[in-house]
C-alpha cells in the first residue's frame, strides 16, 4: 500500500519493516481499543446474560451451577396473573412511555430541521446555538429545571394561581407520566433534530417543488419526497430518542415522584437496595433484547455510519 | 402562493414554540437562582447573590466539581487514544470482522446507563472483586467515550484525500514528517471535537456513576442529593453557573469552528 520508504539504517528501518505486518498494524492501531473493549464491554454484559440464568446467595456471591429459568419466571411471578406485576406493568409503561416521546419529538424536530435545511446564515447559527446550548446543558440539570416547573407547588401551577386562572393547583401539571414525557422530550429532542437535520440537509428542495409543480399536494409531496428521502434519518432519530427513553432512571425519579415505576428504576431499586444482580440481570435483558431487535430493523433502512452520525 | 406563506408561518409558529419549550425551564431555573426564595416565583422577594455565595463556599460541592473535572480528563484522554488508534485501523486497514468491531466500537453510546452501570458494577464487585471507587468509574467514562472519538475520526479519515500524505512523501518528507505536518492538522479538529465530546459524556453521566461510584461524589452525585433532599438554593446556583460556562464554551467553540457539522454528523470533506 505505502509507497517504499527511503531506505535507512537501524531501528527507524526496522520499525518500517514491522510495520509493513498486517497483522502488526492491526495490534497497534485497533488492538487497544479490542482490549477495552472485550474487557469493559463484551465481558460485563456476557458476565450479566450468565447472571440472569444462575442464582445470588447470602452473601451475594453467584452460585455458578444450576443454571435455570428462575429468574425469568420470577419477574413475572406475584400474587395475581402475570400481568400485574411490578415488572411487567413497569416494561409496558417504559414502552409507552418511550413511544410517546419519540412520536412527540418527531413531530416537534420536522419543522424546526427543515427550516434550519433551508436557511443559513445569522439565523441559522443562532437557532443551532439555541438548540445546542440545552443539549450541552447536563441532562440532570435539565430533568431538574422541569422538577421545578411541574408539581403542585411548581412554577407553572404557582403562576396559574397568582393570575386567578385556576383556584387549585392542576394535576394536568403535577408530578406523574405527563411530566416524565415532558422531560424526556426536552432531553432528546436535539439528537431527532440533529439526525433530521443531517438528513435534509443533503436534500435537493427543487425535488419538492418539481412534485408541486406536476400537481402533487403538499402532503403527496411530503409522503412521496420528503418523508424517503429523510427515512435515514427519520429511523436513526427514533432510535436515539427511544433507546435511551426507554431506560430512563433520573427523569422519572424525579418528575413522576413514586407515582410511577420505569423499568430502569425498577432495575436501580433492586441492585442498588437489595443487591438482587439475578433479578436485575433478567429484567435489563428485556430492554438489551428489545435495542438489538430494534437495530437489526433500524438496519434493513439505514447503515451503521448513517446511525453514527451522533 | 398564499397557501405556501400560511404554512410557512405555521412552520415557523412551531419552531418558536419548540426553542421556548427547550429554553423556558432553563430560564426559570436562573431566574430563580437570583430569587431570595429560591424554590419557586411567587411570592417574590427580590433578587440577591447570596445562594451564588453559599455554593461557591460548599467545599464538599467544590471537591465533588473536582472531581468530575479529574475523571473526565483522564477518561477522555483514554478514550481519545484508543479512538485515534482505532480510527486509523478502520479507515487504513482492511481486516475480517472489521464491521463486528464498528458495531462494538459504537455499542457503549447505544447500551442505555442502567444497564451498563448495572453490568459494570456486578463486573467489578462480584466477577473480580475490586472495590469500586475512583478507578473504576475512570474505566467505565472511558469505554462510554470511546465512540464520540471513534466515530468523528474515522469519519475524518474517510473523507481526507490521501493524495496529500502521498504528495508529502513524493516531496521527500518522512512518515513521521507526514504524520506531524499533513495528517495530523486534518484530522486534529475531529480529534479534538472526539475529546470534547467524551470529556462531557463523563462529566455530564449521572446514571454510570452512580453504579460504579463506590462512596465517593462526583458533581451529579452530589446533585442528585441535593435534589433529593431539597436543596434549592444550592442547586439552582450551580445549575445556572453551568449553564453560563457551556453558553460562552460553545459561543467559543462555533465561532472557532465547525460544531455543527460535528454534532449532525456531516462534516464538508475537503
Amino acid at each position: 500500500m505505502a509507497p517504499d520508504p527511503q531506505s535507512s539504517s537501524g531501528l527507524a528501518a526496522d520499525v518500517r519493516v514491522l510495520l509493513r505486518d498486517t497483522r502488526v498494524r492491526l495490534g497497534l492501531t485497533v488492538g487497544p481499543s479490542v482490549i477495552w473493549l472485550a474487557l469493559l464491554l463484551l465481558a460485563p454484559l456476557t458476565f450479566v446474560v450468565t447472571v440472569s440464568f444462575l442464582q445470588v446467595n447470602d452473601a451475594y456471591q453467584v452460585v455458578w451451577q444450576h443454571a435455570s429459568l428462575a429468574n425469568y419466571q420470577a419477574l413475572f411471578a406475584g400474587d395475581g396473573p402475570f400481568w400485574t406485576t411490578s415488572f411487567f406493568r413497569s416494561l409496558v409503561l417504559s414502552y409507552k412511555i418511550a413511544a410517546t416521546t419519540t412520536i412527540v419529538c418527531l413531530a416537534l424536530a420536522f419543522p424546526m430541521a427543515y427550516l434550519l435545511a433551508t436557511h443559513s446564515g445569522r439565523v441559522f447559527k443562532i437557532v443551532i446555538f439555541l438548540v445546542l446550548l440545552p443539549f450541552f446543558t447536563m441532562y440532570l440539570v435539565r430533568a431538574y429545571s422541569w422538577y421545578l416547573m411541574f408539581g403542585p407547588h411548581g412554577v407553572i401551577n404557582a403562576t396559574l394561581l397568582n393570575l386567578g386562572i385556576t383556584d387549585s393547583p392542576l394535576a394536568l401539571f403535577g408530578y406523574g407520566q405527563g411530566a416524565v414525557v415532558v422531560g424526556l422530550v426536552h432531553a432528546y429532542f436535539p439528537y431527532m433534530l440533529l439526525s433530521l437535520y443531517a438528513s435534509l440537509d443533503g436534500v435537493d428542495f427543487t425535488l419538492v417543488e418539481a412534485a408541486r409543480d406536476l400537481g402533487a399536494g403538499k402532503i403527496g409531496a411530503l409522503k412521496d419526497v420528503v418523508i424517503p428521502l429523510t427515512l435515514p434519518g427519520i429511523i436513526s432519530g427514533a432510535l436515539f430518542v427511544f433507546v435511551p427513553s426507554l431506560g430512563a432512571f433520573v427523569t422519572p425519579r424525579f418528575l413522576a415522584q413514586g407515582k410511577i415505576q420505569m423499568i430502569g428504576q425498577l432495575i436501580e431499586e433492586r441492585i442498588n437496595t437489595l443487591y438482587a444482580i439475578d433479578y436485575g440481570s433478567a429484567a435489563s435483558m428485556f430492554i438489551v433484547l428489545t435495542i438489538v431487535v430494534l437495530f437489526l430493523l433500524a438496519f434493513r433502512y439505514v447503515s451503521i455510519e448513517d446511525l453514527g452520525g451522533i | 402562493m398564499a397557501e405556501r406563506t400560511r404554512g410557512q408561518y405555521a412552520l415557523y409558529a412551531v419552531a418558536v414554540l419548540t426553542l421556548v419549550f427547550l429554553w423556558a425551564p432553563l430560564l426559570v431555573m436562573i431566574f430563580l437562582s437570583f430569587a431570595t426564595n429560591s424554590s419557586t416565583v411567587f411570592p417574590f422577594e427580590g433578587f440577591t447573590l447570596s445562594n451564588y455565595a453559599q455554593t461557591l463556599a460548599d467545599t464538599g460541592l467544590l471537591t465533588a466539581v473536582f472531581h468530575s473535572v479529574e475523571i473526565a480528563t483522564i477518561a477522555a484522554a483514554i478514550a481519545t487514544v484508543l479512538g485515534v488508534l482505532g480510527a486509523f485501523g478502520l479507515a487504513r486497514i482492511d481486516f475480517r470482522l472489521k464491521e463486528f468491531y464498528r458495531t462494538f466500537g459504537i455499542l457503549p453510546m447505544v447500551v442505555p446507563g442502567v444497564v451498563l452501570g448495572m453490568a459494570l458494577l456486578i463486573y467489578f464487585r462480584t466477577i473480580i472483586g475490586v472495590t469500586t471507587g475512583f478507578w473504576t468509574v475512570v474505566a467505565t467514562h472511558s469505554l462510554y467515550g470511546l465512540p464520540f472519538v471513534l466515530l468523528p475520526v474515522t469519519a475524518r479519515l474517510y473523507s481526507f484525500d490521501r493524495s496529500l500524505e502521498e504528495a508529502a512523501r513524493d516531496l521527500g518528507s518522512g512518515t513521521l514528517a507526514t504524520f506531524a505536518e499533513v495528517t495530523l492538522p486534518i484530522i486534529g479538529p475531529s480529534v479534538a471535537a472526539g475529546f470534547m465530546f467524551a470529556w462531557i459524556r463523563s462529566f455530564e453521566d449521572f446514571i454510570r456513576v452512580y453504579f460504579v461510584k463506590g462512596t465517593f461524589d462526583v458533581l451529579t452525585t452530589a446533585m442528585y442529593s441535593m435534589i433529593k433532599y431539597g436543596s434549592a438554593p444550592e442547586m439552582n446556583a450551580i445549575s445556572s453557573l453551568l449553564v453560563f460556562a457551556i453558553a460562552v464554551l460553545l459561543a467559543v467553540a462555533m465561532v472557532g469552528g465547525d460544531v455543527t457539522g460535528y454534532v449532525a454528523g456531516s462534516e464538508d470533506g475537503e
